[in-house]
């Protein structure tokens, strides 16, 4: 049996009004990068905190590192890093880092030689200034998300779990956030975090679940997911405007069955039986000038929008994903 | 364990850290110190400032009365009679006299006047009237004076020798009221009455300021919604836990380092009323505080302070901002400054039904039961049965707002109604 960082069996949560998580089951290898993507109010969240033991699901079984999630000292090798971020605005940075590693059983000594590495690391602490010692509410917002970043990685967690963690990054941030996820599968961390941002998921993950209203609507490796939806696809750019003889040829259903206009390419999937080489003889022949003509596997995001389709983001949009 | 150390350690620190508090906790026994020094330094100053004596006398009686009234007001025949106007009218000319007079006291160059005739001789009746009407210490002043002059001019007409009358109506009378209780005799009365109020007054200050104090933690908690990082590492209990345990330790120091200086200013009056250049003050009989009332006054306090400081956490936890924490911390802030609204009546008669009814009811108990226990004996199965009261109260209380908070912390929008508060209770 394969070791497994996080296996959920047939979790279900309702609230009040509605079917938060329905029945979902997923497994996440130790050591993987691990997606769990879907429009807003799909069910992330919840499915989050039940993860957390923040919330109990109303049915199924969640196993963290091979006990249950509700085992006294597995929250310790846990980081958590919320979608909606915050600290104590009043607290100075370094006292606030020392309480929250503290909190997951660091003790004091080590979290302060911690605390100088990160800092250094993620320059809050340079031979001018020594943000460490401000209060929280004199950071500008980036390094606020810094600080807030140190504080979830501050204890060296096995699982690390980041809820939207690019949501409202700058560039650098992200570049940062993104190194440090490559980092810490490098050093066997199991890294899990949620987006709907399909292009950063791509990039990261080694496998992904896609949950839409509270169901899973598929997962596996994204290599795996990938080649089962691997219809031939084609990325197609023309200089100008496309004529209506081009036009014509791109409304041919024998030919292309769905096109999707991405403003610099049109990403083109071809019809049952439609042939890449016709469609190119085709276009040159009506005059267009093809820049680009490739032959390229569905965009996760591509096959996100064919499994949930556009109902799935317009319901549920209760702000928690 | 450690985790809930971690975090009374921090409600503890950044609030003691705080200007607010260091403000308040150096400067409070600096109030207590000018609480204590201004009245007496103030009726120091007030024995040179014969305000009292600055009115006009019109006297109708034909007797001298008005002088003799002006001698008393002025501090006996050595005092200097001049402060006080004494006009002897006809009693036809007192209607104009009055008049006149009161436009005087219009124009503030009297504080008053004082009308005296045949009646205030046969039926014992004058009238005053003044700027000061309403101050009922300076019109016991007048009247005490118009007493003594009457008692005077009386025993004259007996035939006693003036000075001999002199002597014998300046009586002063200083009663001491002494408290009498199953044990025995113990202390002044009043001085009773005012430690049980003191003691009331604080309590309720403590468990207002706190209280509210950890409302506004909780909700800084959600709305900066650090609380989401928190309850991945602990539990929302042992957080709630912290907070309160924190909070209340913050008090604690707090009251430790007021009383502790109030004891120091009181030691060392004597001293520091020479340095102010005043008489000593008169030694405030303090009652006897027996160890039972302290133990009693820590539980009250502790149970008191459990009991509010959880329904104000409920309250941070239902809300989502500081003008709903406001609404909906009404009903609790209504429960307490119910039991400080009966602190006055009670300390006027702390054997009175009332008195009873309060410091059986959890909610008052805490406030009040202190105070009476300072003032009476209470019966020894009022103390527990109230005790036992308030402790299951703050037990109630605990749990429901455990699961409140538990709920609602991570809970954002409107305010629930009843009917959903009822739900998150049963669904946690």
């Amino acid at each position: 049996m394969q070791d497994l960082a996080l296996e959920i069996r047939g979790i279900t949560k309702r609230f009040a009004e509605h079917v938060a998580v329905s029945d979902l089951s997923l497994a996440v290898p130790r050591g993987a990068v691990y997606g769990l993507l879907g429009p807003n109010g799909a069910g992330k969240t919840t499915t989050i905190r039940m993860i957390l033991n923040v919330i109990a699901p109303d049915s199924g079984t969640i196993t963290l590192l091979g006990q249950p999630n509700t085992a006294s000292g597995l929250l310790d090798r846990l980081g958590y890093l919320p979608e909606e971020r915050g600290l104590y605005k009043k607290m100075q940075v370094r006292r606030l880092l020392r309480f929250l590693a503290e909190l997951k059983g660091v003790n004091a000594r080590t979290a302060d030689k911690r605390i100088d590495e990160w800092l250094d690391r993620l320059s809050l602490r340079t031979a001018e200034k020594d943000w460490g010692n401000a209060k929280v509410d004199e950071l500008s917002r980036g390094m606020q998300q810094k600080v807030q970043f140190i504080g979830t990685l501050l204890h060296d967690p096995d699982v690390v779990i980041l809820d939207e963690p690019f949501s409202g990054l700058d560039p650098i941030n992200a570049q940062a956030l993104k190194d440090t996820v490559v980092d810490l599968k490098r050093r066997g961390k199991t890294v899990i975090f949620s987006t709907h941002l399909m292009d950063n998921a791509e990039r990261l993950c080694d496998s992904v679940c896609i949950i839409a209203r509270g169901v899973k609507v598929l997962d596996g490796t994204v290599t795996g997911v990938k080649s089962e939806h691997n219809k031939r696809n084609v990325a197609l750019a023309i200089a100008g405007d496309p004529s209506a003889d081009v036009s014509a040829i791109l409304g041919d259903h024998t030919l292309v069955s769905r096109m999707d206009d991405s403003n610099r390419f049109f990403e083109i999937e071809l019809a049952v039986g439609g042939d890449p080489q016709q469609l190119l003889q085709r276009l040159v022949g009506a005059g267009a000038m093809v820049q680009r003509f490739e032959l390229i596997q569905p965009s996760l995001h591509q096959i996100f929008l064919e499994k949930v389709g556009a109902t799935g983001i317009e319901e549920g949009m209760s702000g928690h994903g | 364990m450690a985790k809930l150390w971690t975090v009374i350690k921090r409600e503890f620190m950044e609030r003691v850290r705080t200007k607010w508090f260091v403000i308040v906790t150096v400067f409070g026994p600096l109030f207590f110190g000018v609480i204590m020094v201004l009245p007496a330094y103030l009726s120091v100053r007030g024995m040179k400032d014969v305000r009292v004596a600055d009115i006009r006398i019109i006297d109708a009686t034909g007797t001298g009365l008005g002088d003799r009234v002006a001698t008393r007001l002025n501090g006996g025949p050595m005092g200097d009679a001049a402060a006080t106007q004494v006009v002897a009218v006809a009693p036809n000319e007192v209607a104009a006299a009055e008049s006149l007079a009161t436009r005087d006291v219009m124009a503030k160059t009297r504080r008053g006047y004082l009308v005296l005739d045949s009646l205030t001789i046969s039926a014992q009746k004058a009238s005053y009237a003044g700027r000061n009407a309403s101050s009922l210490n300076e019109v016991q002043i007048i009247e005490t004076a118009l007493r003594s002059a009457i008692l005077g001019q009386r025993l004259e007409k007996e035939g006693l020798d003036p000075r001999r009358v002199e002597a014998l109506t300046k009586v002063k009378v200083d009663m001491s009221a002494e408290r009498i209780t199953d044990t025995g005799r113990g202390g002044s009365g009043i001085g009773s009455a005012i430690f049980g109020f003191m003691i009331a007054f604080l309590l309720y200050m403590m468990i207002v300021l706190y209280g509210q104090n950890i409302l506004r933690g909780v909700l800084e908690e959600k709305l900066t919604r650090v609380a989401e990082v928190i309850v991945s590492s602990v539990s929302t209990d042992v957080l709630l836990a912290g907070k309160v345990i924190g909070v209340g330790a913050v008090g604690l120091l707090q009251q430790a380092v007021w009383l502790g200086s109030a004891a120091g200013l009181y030691h060392f009056r004597a001293q520091i009323f020479v340095k102010l250049g005043m008489p000593a003050m008169p030694a405030i009989p303090l009652p006897e505080v027996p160890p039972m009332l302290i133990v009693a006054l820590v539980l009250f306090f502790i149970l008191g302070y459990g009991l509010y400081a959880a329904l104000f956490a409920a309250v941070g936890a239902m809300v989502s901002s500081q003008e709903d924490a406001n609404q909906a911390a009404q009903p609790v802030v209504m429960l307490l400054v119910f039991s400080i609204i009966f602190a006055q009546p009670v300390m006027l008669n702390p054997t009175s039904r009332l008195a009873e009814i309060v410091s059986w009811i959890p909610f008052s108990a805490p406030v009040i039961m202190p105070m009476r226990m300072a003032a009476i004996q209470v019966p020894w199965y009022e103390l527990v049965g109230s005790l036992t009261g308030v402790a299951v109260t703050c037990a109630i209380c605990v749990w429901l707002s455990a699961r409140i908070y538990r709920v609602g912390l991570l809970m954002y929008g409107k305010r629930p109604t009843m009917r959903e508060l009822a739900r998150w209770i049963r669904q946690s």
